[in-house]
């Protein structure tokens, strides 16, 4: 009976298939990992990233269902598949996949191999992943929280570490902050709109044309909306943690909240932004160019001084967000949604990039993690010579020469912020990227016409050493012939609703 | 005008240009340590190699036609409509042959002294992005290669440097870089704004230049972004003060390809995309350029005759030098651009000896500071007399390769940029007065204690500047083949300057009389 | 027999490329006699080829042999080419002759010299550069010859490159002469966009047909003379002639007296059409500035004691002469006493070099005296010499001076007055010379500590292959005045000779009062000679008046350091004062972008405290900035 009134929504299992693969590995890990005492070598890892190849095969379904039968939404609408949608969760699924092997030899050096972590990454891209599709604001809200919970777990779990530990707090502290204003955004807009659905508050809007003393109240929560978003993808001037939370979680995890945690924030504003405030362009459309500007500035401006790899490639990872809202800011110019592409390719190859950064990091850093100054990579090149290599091409791409990905990364938003005659935004973030060009010549230095300190020999892993290829591998080919990836993106150019 | 036409050939040559030191740079990069002559080897037999492919394209090279040849196109990044668009014609061609001879050369002549495999590496990449610049059709092709040498280049100076290296390489690194952040975003909006015309996106130099047409102002601001780039890379006054550092802090190798062929790659630009994509714009943008050439020219002299470090004397030269091709571009007359571009191929060749014949004295003195300099000739006289040939070409003495340049650009810039071809060619009073006494100070004079035991030319060194002293004297008493190869090709440049500009070239008849 | 002319040039190239390659396996003297011959061997094709255009028609005497396209480039076509007439086969002949005694000459000079070979080596190229200027079908081909023998008289004035003042002479010569190069190229670059050639008979047809405005002709000429300033040693630019005397002594006698130095005189007759054409005021800056530079140098002859540099100084007054020539549309006299002048300066500075040779490297006449005894070959030459150039009939200078004379004053009387005290001096100074080096007593040995010699020593004669040239040039001086005899018009062979070449510029002063009365000017001209030499002897050899040396003569009105002073001091501080300005300032721009960022960073960095509730209030500013725009949008916009 009571069955019969309270009819659940229908969930169209395959779809989420991805979904519930992640949900299954996460539990199996702390099922299975708590009841067989001790795995063996490169297990836990093993098994992580065969989940997230297994969760990938259900995306490649899901693509071309939503290549044949267009864009969907499931559960009640309250998410969405779109390519966007897919590619961006590729793009998590490759960092999950990534940072599982870089962290393998990790913990075995620092001596507390377990299942814990791995877990985590996994509900971490389970969050990611729901703010990605998430169609509606409460859905995405527990996407970002589930996201955060397990980044905040992360970035404290070297045990040993002290600088770990207060990373953790930090970020709890400053990252609960920073949800409450979102969730305060997400009030104010559904109090101004009575809605929570995307699409449904993009028809509100639209119907609203009178304006009255409501619409300041949504402003306002479009503004605590994107200070929420703002903060995660670490955007000046709500970067401030990210330096000393970088630099004190283990490496590997750095990589993987500069990769996954991002792709996903980003995702999502961009979503957001585009599906449900079309009608509000103009005034949230400054602000982005403002935070634009800020973050690209900033961030390569910041850089400039410091001493510690770690640091150093946070806050470039803060000037890449700037770069990155270039491109959000060109896709709000109506009909440039070819610019979402570079958006979304952006991400995606950034992630490579900076896990491939940090896995050398996490070598080089040596047992304790603590070995990340500048002057720790010291003739790494004479120590390392491949290793020295990898990195070197990891940081050029960086920097955006061609015949790498990050070329093709800086490009593909140029030509949309161009394209979207913001010439302005273009040329100073083409000159943030000279100033950030300084701080990837000052690790090269380092790595390489540095006379080396000490001749301790810098041990790779398997698992890292296998990522660390892939990275370069993917690195130079999209370079080379970045076709296939382009095509693909091109795409994700439309969001279901917008 | 400029159609992508000419030979058919068997073999993709230009590909091969810059595909041959690619893969000579990744196997020099496998080979073990160990076996350093077999890294050598490799190096050497893939840049000869190259070499001799270039001295092919040269010889099959059709005289006659001005357009493009060679021309190899296949798409390449298609959703961006950028494609691997080559081709050669008389204003590259011999920057081409320059790139592929002076590599083996520098490969064989001159030693890094110590990790010769990394050096070795990275000047065979170095070599492909030259060659890619020279080569490319295609705008983002074209930056590809412009900028991925900054990456080779910064590495070799920071590398194999002298003392203060790090800052000259990050100054070189960044400088350039600032320069093509304005390029790229130029790139970006002239393909795009030719959407209009074209329909499409294409970043194809030919069609972009031949099929669209901008707005007056717009086609100004896309020039200027050009501009920015290639005068930072020439470098034009006051964008100049990478280079005497960059220069100075060079290994010799370096130094000699830097100022062999790197520095024409912004010369070049102008020729090839300013000019060629903006007519108009150009046009009226010579005033500006015309004067900072002529600055350069001057202000490059007097500064080089005060300089105490023969290298960075050498440097500032370069500045005065590619003054001249920068004021020849500007001019717009047929000798004015023909005797530029050869201008940058003489420049390559008496400077690039310059640059090694400083590098022989700092090997056997260490130090370049001309106060510690004294009485060479007394002790070598032969190698005196190579720096004096090689110094007579770069003071332009006719009869060397030096003066045939400089007269060109001179007498062409003579009806269009009167008053300063007036004021430029003081420049070659000045170049004679820094030169000779520089020369007196390190060469004349009783050598003292230290500069007694200087070394006579070896062999080898000798074998290395006998080529370049060849090519002065060659291309010095007859430069007509060079000529006949270059004109064709800045005729046509001219020709579509004079159709999108109101700018018509001054036509010069021989008053009549016998002819 | 014209077509071989190319040969004139190609011989001496020959012998410069042989003695490149096997210079020093010949040594020394071989090496020297086969550079030589190669001169000498250009003379005869020279003589050859004289004939031939001699025993053409007038209008037949111009030939020109193409030998490649040069430069061609667009409407530019410049060939390598030379041009055969009346006025390049006589530059040819007397540079192939006396260029060839000269090197035989130098072969007993340079004996022992540890660069014999090497000397000849340069004497070879410098030959080859000098016919290319004369023989050069166009300006360019000049200009290549003409930056050809600029770079020899480099190599050869610096010869002895260990004495510091001969390396800076020889820079001296260079640069200065790069000043006058400059006014050349201008002068072919207006060539060029006006005429659209810069051939010679392009340019001179066009100015004849009249299709050289005259504002350009005088440019061109103008130009021109800038550079006929540098190169043949005239106020201003004359400074580098008498420091070119730290050569050696042939050096001397072929660059700087005979052949290189009169360069200049050839380039304007060359084009003397153009400046035919151009204001009145060209030609009389022209005579001017030639007149002033005779008066100029003659004065400071006076004053000098080193042998060589009177000679140098007795040089520039006489190019002064050619140019007062020139100025006054006198183009054969011009020639006439470029030739003669040839003749007995390089007669006289082979003389002086046999002294020198003689004298153990001593310069300074006052430590000679009596050498007629000692070296009595090289004191009766020298004697000619001096009798040829201080005007005394009949030998050679007297005709050629008194021509100029005589044009300069149906020109312009002034300048006429100048010539004549000029030519004054000249006789009381060369009379000087002679007096103080082969008449009074020896003084050879007083302070011989400080000189080469040790203790007493006795000047020797020098060898036969250097008192041969000597005789020669002797026989020349004495009765080379017969090529252009003021008697008849059937006299004036060179006249003829050249008709072709100069009728369109040649002034005509047939009406004119001078040439009424010639004869009378010849009296005066012969007087003068005569009153110079008569003082000169009073003064120094038979000692009744007091010698007049003023300090300010002997260096030369002081110009020269003034120069040197201005060049040294305000010059050189301008010249570092910009290479400051590009450290400090445009440089310093750069690096001080560098050092903005830097600090910027430094100070921004200081946000990062690493203070949770630091954070808090930075986000919470960020929060109130967002909102307040958002708030203005939806309150007030």
């Amino acid at each position: 009976m009571l069955a019969e009134t309270l009819t659940g929504p229908e969930i169209p299992w395959l779809d989420l298939g991805w979904a519930l693969t992640l949900l299954a590995g996460t539990s199996l890990l702390l099922i299975v990992g708590a009841i067989v005492p001790r795995w063996r070598h490169g297990l836990y890892a093993t098994f992580t990233a065969l989940t997230t190849v297994v969760s990938f095969v259900f995306l490649v379904v899901l693509w071309g269902r939503v290549t044949d039968d267009g864009m969907a939404s499931a559960v009640a609408d309250s998410i969405a598949f779109d390519h966007f949608a897919v590619l961006s969760l590729v793009a998590v699924l490759v960092s999950v996949f990534l940072t599982a092997l870089v962290t393998d030899g990790f913990l075995r050096r620092e001596e507390y191999d377990g299942p814990e972590m791995y877990a985590l990454y996994l509900t971490a891209a389970l969050g990611a992943s729901v703010m990605i599709v998430a169609n509606d604001l409460i859905v995405l809200f527990l996407g970002l929280e589930t996201l955060s919970l397990s980044l905040y777990l992360l970035a404290a779990s070297h045990r040993r570490k002290t600088e770990s530990q207060e990373a953790g707090l930090k970020y709890f502290v400053l990252g609960g902050f920073a949800s409450a204003f979102f969730l305060y955004g997400i009030a104010l807009v559904y109090g101004a709109s009575g809605a929570t659905k995307l699409p449904a508050i993009n028809d509100a809007l639209r119907g609203s044309i009178d304006i009255n003393t409501n619409d300041a109240l949504l402003l306002v929560g479009i503004g605590l909306l994107i200070v929420g978003f703002a903060f995660k993808v670490s955007a000046v001037p709500f970067q401030v943690w990210t330096p000393d939370v970088y630099q004190g979680a283990p490496s590997p995890v750095t990589g993987f909240m500069a990769s996954a945690g991002k792709v996903a924030a980003f995702a999502a504003l961009v979503r957001v932004l585009l599906v449900a405030l079309p009608s509000r362009i103009d005034d949230w459309q400054p602000v982005i160019w403002a935070l634009a500007v800020l973050t690209l500035v900033g961030g390569s401006v910041m850089a400039v001084v410091q001493t510690n790899v770690k640091r150093m490639l946070a806050f470039s990872s803060i000037s890449h967000a700037g770069f990155i809202l270039v491109g959000v800011e060109a896709s709000a110019h109506a009909n440039r949604t070819d610019a979402v592409s570079s958006v979304v390719v952006y991400l995606f190859l950034y992630s490579v990039l900076v896990i491939g950064s940090f896995a050398v990091v996490t070598a080089v850093s040596g047992r304790g993690d603590g070995a990340t100054s500048l002057d720790d990579l010291r003739g790494l090149a004479r120590r390392r010579p491949v290793l020295a290599l990898a990195l070197t091409v990891f940081l050029i791409a960086q920097a955006g020469v061609p015949a790498t990905s990050g070329f093709i990364a800086k490009f593909g938003v140029i030509t949309a912020s161009v394209d979207a005659e913001s010439y302005a935004l273009a040329i100073i973030a083409m000159l943030a990227a000279v100033i950030a060009a300084y701080l990837y010549l000052r690790i090269m230095v380092s790595a390489w016409l540095a006379e080396s300190s000490d001749e301790s020999a810098v041990e790779i892993p398997r698992g890292l050493g296998i990522a660390v290829s892939l990275c370069l591998v993917f690195t130079i080919a999209v370079g080379v012939y970045p076709g296939w990836l382009l095509t693909l993106a091109d795409k994700a150019t439309t969001f279901l609703g917008a | 005008m400029i159609a992508a036409s000419g030979a058919v050939v068997s073999f993709p040559a230009l590909s091969l240009l810059i595909i041959l030191p690619v893969i000579g740079s990744v196997l020099v990069a496998l080979l073990s340590e160990k076996r350093a002559e077999y890294v050598k080897l490799a190096a050497l037999l893939t840049s000869v190699a190259t070499g001799a492919i270039s001295l092919w394209v040269l010889g099959a090279y059709d005289a006659h036609e001005g357009g493009f040849q060679f021309v190899s196109r296949h798409p390449w990044i298609e959703p961006w409509g950028i494609s691997w668009h080559l081709g050669i014609d008389g204003i590259s061609l011999f920057l081409v042959v320059l790139t592929g001879v002076l590599f083996p050369l520098v490969i064989a002549g001159v030693d890094p002294h110590h990790d010769e495999k990394r050096y070795l590496a990275w000047l065979l990449l170095l070599e492909a992005g030259v060659m890619g610049s020279f080569l490319s059709l295609d705008l983002v092709l074209f930056f590809l290669f412009f900028e991925i040498v900054l990456v080779p280049m910064y590495f070799l100076i920071g590398g194999w440097g002298y003392d203060n290296r790090i800052y000259a390489a990050t100054k070189f690194f960044l400088y350039t870089m600032f320069g093509s952040a304005f390029m790229l975003v130029g790139i970006v909006a002239t393909a795009l704004l030719a959407r209009q015309d074209l329909g499409y996106v294409t970043f194809d130099l030919v069609t972009l230049a031949e099929k669209s047409s901008f707005a007056t102002d717009t086609a100004r601001w896309l020039f200027m972004s050009f501009a920015i780039a290639f005068a930072v890379k020439v470098p034009v006054f006051p964008l100049h003060t990478w280079l005497p550092d960059a220069h100075t802090q060079a290994p010799t190798g370096g130094s000699v390809i830097l100022a062999g062929v790197l520095l024409k790659m912004g010369t070049y630009g102008f020729l090839r995309f300013g000019l060629y994509l903006f007519p108009e714009a150009a046009v009226w943008a010579r005033p500006l350029f015309l004067t900072l050439a002529t600055i350069g020219i001057i202000y490059g002299a007097i500064a080089a005759t005060m300089q105490t470090d023969l290298k960075r004397l050498v440097a500032y030269s370069s500045v005065a030098h590619l003054g001249f091709i920068v004021l020849g571009t500007f001019a717009f007359t047929d000798q004015a651009i023909t005797g530029s571009v050869m201008q940058m191929v003489n420049h390559g060749v008496s400077t690039g000896a310059l640059f090694l014949l400083v590098g022989m004295i700092y090997e056997r003195r260490h130090t370049r500071a001309i106060a510690e300099l004294k009485g060479l000739q007394q002790v070598a006289p032969i190698f005196a007399a190579a720096f004096m040939v090689v110094m007579l070409s770069s003071i332009g003495v006719p009869g060397l390769n030096g003066f045939v340049g400089e007269f060109l650009v001179l007498i062409g810039s003579f009806s269009t940029a009167r008053w300063w071809v007036v004021i430029a060619a003081t420049g070659v009073i000045l170049a004679a007065l820094y030169l000779l006494w520089a020369y007196q100070r390190v060469f004349h004079g009783e050598p003292d204690e230290a500069n007694s035991s200087f070394a006579e030319l070896k062999p080898r060194e000798g074998a290395l500047l006998a080529v370049f002293i060849a090519a002065i004297v060659f291309t010095g008493l007859y430069p007509k083949p060079m000529l006949e190869r270059i004109e064709p090709s800045v005729k046509k440049l001219i020709e579509h300057v004079e159709d999108r500009s109101d700018f018509v070239q001054p036509d010069i008849k021989r008053s009549e009389g016998e002819g | 027999m014209v077509d071989l002319a190319w040969l004139i040039p190609a011989l001496p190239l020959v012998g410069f490329v042989t003695i490149l390659l096997f210079g020093r396996r010949l040594g020394d003297p071989k090496a020297g006699l086969f550079a030589a011959l190669m001169p000498a061997a250009a003379f005869v094709v020279t003589v050859l080829v004289y004939f031939d255009v001699l025993s053409r028609e007038a209008e037949e005497r111009h030939h020109v042999i193409k030998l490649f396209s040069w430069v061609p480039v667009g409407s530019l076509r410049i060939d390598m080419a030379f041009l055969i007439d009346p006025l390049s086969v006589t530059m040819a002949l007397f540079i192939t002759g006396i260029g060839s005694l000269i090197h035989f000459y130098a072969v007993g000079y340079m004996h022992g010299d540890p660069k014999f070979s090497k000397f000849f080596l340069y004497l070879n190229l410098f030959v080859f550069s000098m016919l290319m200027l004369v023989l050069g079908e166009n300006l360019l081909v000049t200009f290549l010859g003409w930056e050809g023998v600029g770079a020899c008289s480099y190599f050869l004035i610096s010869f002895w490159h260990t004495r510091d003042s001969a390396a800076t002479a020889g820079k001296k010569a260079f640069v200065t002469n790069r000043v006058g190069d400059w006014g050349v190229m201008i002068a072919m670059f207006l060539a060029f966009t006006t005429v659209g050639t810069v051939s010679y008979s392009g340019i001179n047809e066009a100015a004849e047909m009249g299709h050289l405005a005259p504002v350009t002709a005088t440019a061109i000429a103008m130009m021109l003379f800038i550079g006929a300033c540098g190169k043949s040693a005239q106020l201003p630019l004359y400074l580098w002639l008498p420091d070119a005397m730290e050569g050696p002594t042939p050096v001397s006698a072929l660059i700087h007296a005979a052949t290189m130095v009169t360069s200049g005189v050839f380039l304007m007759t060359r084009v003397n059409p153009v400046l035919a054409v151009s204001y009145d005021w060209a030609p009389t800056t022209i005579a001017t500035i030639g007149a002033i530079t005779a008066l100029f140098a003659a004065t400071i002859a006076v004053a000098q004691n080193d042998i060589k540099k009177v000679l140098a100084y007795s040089t520039v007054s006489q190019l002064g002469f050619m140019f007062l020539a020139v100025g006054s549309g006198a183009y054969v006299a011009a020639i006439f006493h470029m030739v003669t002048h040839a003749f007995f300066k390089a007669l006289l500075f082979l003389g002086s070099g046999s002294v020198i040779h003689g004298m153990h490297h001593e310069q300074d006449m006052r430590r000679m005296g009596a050498l007629r005894k000692v070296m009595p070959i090289t004191a009766f030459t020298f004697i000619i010499g001096w009798l040829a150039i201080a005007g005394v009939p009949p030998f050679a200078g007297f005709w050629s001076k008194d021509e100029i004379l005589l044009y300069a004053f149906a020109n312009n009387r002034a300048l006429y007055v100048v010539g004549v005290i000029t030519a004054l001096l000249t006789a009381y100074y060369m009379t000087r010379q002679v007096i103080m080096v082969f008449y009074g007593e020896a003084r050879w040995n007083d302070h011989s500590d400080d000189h080469g010699a040790h203790g007493d020593f006795k000047p020797h004669e020098s060898p036969k292959i250097m008192l041969f040239p000597l005789v020669v040039l002797a026989v020349l001086s004495a009765v080379g005045g017969a090529m252009q005899l003021p008697f008849s018009k059937s006299t004036h062979f060179l006249e003829h000779w050249l008709e072709p070449v100069i009728e369109f510029g040649e002034a005509d002063i047939k009406k004119s009062w001078a040439y009424d009365n010639k004869w009378l000017l010849l009296g005066l001209a012969v007087i003068i000679a005569c009153a110079g030499i008569a003082a000169s002897i009073a003064v120094y050899a038979k000692k009744k008046a007091k010698a007049i040396e003023p300090a300010i003569l002997a260096d030369a009105w002081r110009y020269d350091a003034a120069v040197s002073s201005l060049v040294g001091g305000p010059g050189k501080a301008a010249f570092n004062a910009l290479a400051l300005f590009d450290a400090k300032v445009v440089d310093g721009a750069v690096n001080g972008a560098g050092i903005v960022t830097r600090s910027t960073s430094g100070v921004v960095r200081k946000v990062q405290t690493g203070f949770v509730r630091s954070y808090a209030v930075i986000v919470s500013v960020g929060v109130l900035l967002v909102l307040a725009w958002f708030l203005f949008r939806g309150v007030w916009a």
